[in-house]
């Protein structure tokens, strides 16, 4: 990764980035659906990347001991336990499967 | 997310889940940016410029399995696309000046976005939004100096069961949303559509598709006391 490369990476990231909070934001304030659709983007792209992270193993699908501590995290954070408490369960039950 | 009763700041575990869990991931990231890039210096540049780990990741990955330099930029760009989507979003909801705005744009990454827009206010977005930065900052930077200059400390992180604890994290982040009937639905669709295209369509596209639950979720009636 040549310095060139990552100038390139980085105007690119920082390019979407600012387009999204200017250009994206204004359109957004132009039509008055899309002022309720950008308070419903993070539930969903964030959601993709749990699913990404959870289910993804190169291109394919699997459920595996990280799912399963996902899933004993999204038990958890149902009951309301703190974030803590969530992260530690999930780490300590994807960690013991795999013993 | 919980705050307090009296600021917009995320309580103190949160920061703290937060920024542990940047620190795992900036030791885990860099170690593989270090050796795929060999040097120090620029580690730790790209890990301060590019501020975005799967942006870093996509292009080693395409890289290291022989892909074009051009293929894997754009593969880096992709992959860093949906804050330009979390960015949009986030501008909705505040209230400031062009220097904040575009020093926030920067600054968008899952964590940040997702605790802010729980907020009922603009200014309370923007403080927890400042508050989650300064702790993913934190963790992120403390990583990345640990992952290059002490190496590994944490060893296998999947043995540590590590990769399970940024999807843990970011469900809590979003589980308020999630406990209302419109971010539900954006979430199941979202992360069902990303899920069902990851085996087939190109890196990144799926995340950016996943939009599409958003959409679908406006046709869901606005609960009466809706935060946003």
């Amino acid at each position: 990764m040549t310095w060139t490369i990552i100038i390139l990476l980085a105007v690119g990231v920082a390019s979407l980035r600012l387009l999204g909070m200017y250009g994206g934001t204004a359109l957004v304030r132009r039509v008055p659906m899309f002022e309720r659709l950008g308070s419903l983007i993070p539930a969903a792209v964030v959601s993709a990347v749990i699913a990404q992270l959870t289910f993804a193993s190169g291109k394919s699908l699997t459920i595996d001991a990280r799912s399963a501590g996902v899933a004993v995290a999204a038990v958890l954070i149902w009951r309301r336990a703190p974030i803590i408490v969530v992260i530690l369960a999930a780490a300590a039950t994807t960690a013991l499967l795999r013993l | 997310m919980s705050e307090t009763s009296t600021s917009a700041r995320p309580e103190w575990g949160t920061l703290i889940g937060i920024g542990l869990t940047f620190f795992a991931i900036g030791v885990t990231v860099n170690v593989l940016v270090y050796e795929h890039v060999g040097s120090a210096v620029k580690t730790i540049a790209a890990a301060g410029i590019v501020l975005s780990a799967t942006s870093e990741l996509a292009y080693v990955a395409v890289r290291d399995v022989g892909g074009s330099v051009l293929a894997a930029l754009i593969a880096g760009w992709v992959v860093a696309s949906r804050f330009g989507l979390l960015a949009a979003s986030l501008g909705t909801r505040i209230q400031v000046g062009h220097l904040q705005r575009s020093c926030a744009a920067l600054n968008c990454l899952d964590p940040n976005v997702g605790v802010a827009m729980q907020q009922p206010t603009p200014k309370g977005v923007i403080t927890a939004f400042w508050w989650v930065t300064g702790a993913l900052h934190l963790g992120w930077w403390c990583g990345t100096f640990t992952g290059v200059f002490l190496g590994n400390i944490i060893g296998d992180a999947n043995r540590l069961g590590l990769d399970a604890v940024f999807p843990a994290l970011l469900l809590a982040i979003i589980a308020n949303l999630l406990r209302q009937k419109p971010g539900l639905i954006a979430a199941l669709v979202g992360g069902g559509l990303c899920a069902a295209l990851l085996p087939i369509a190109p890196a990144g596209t799926p995340i950016i598709l996943s939009l599409t639950g958003a959409v679908v979720a406006l046709k869901v009636p606005e609960p009466k006391a809706a935060n946003s």
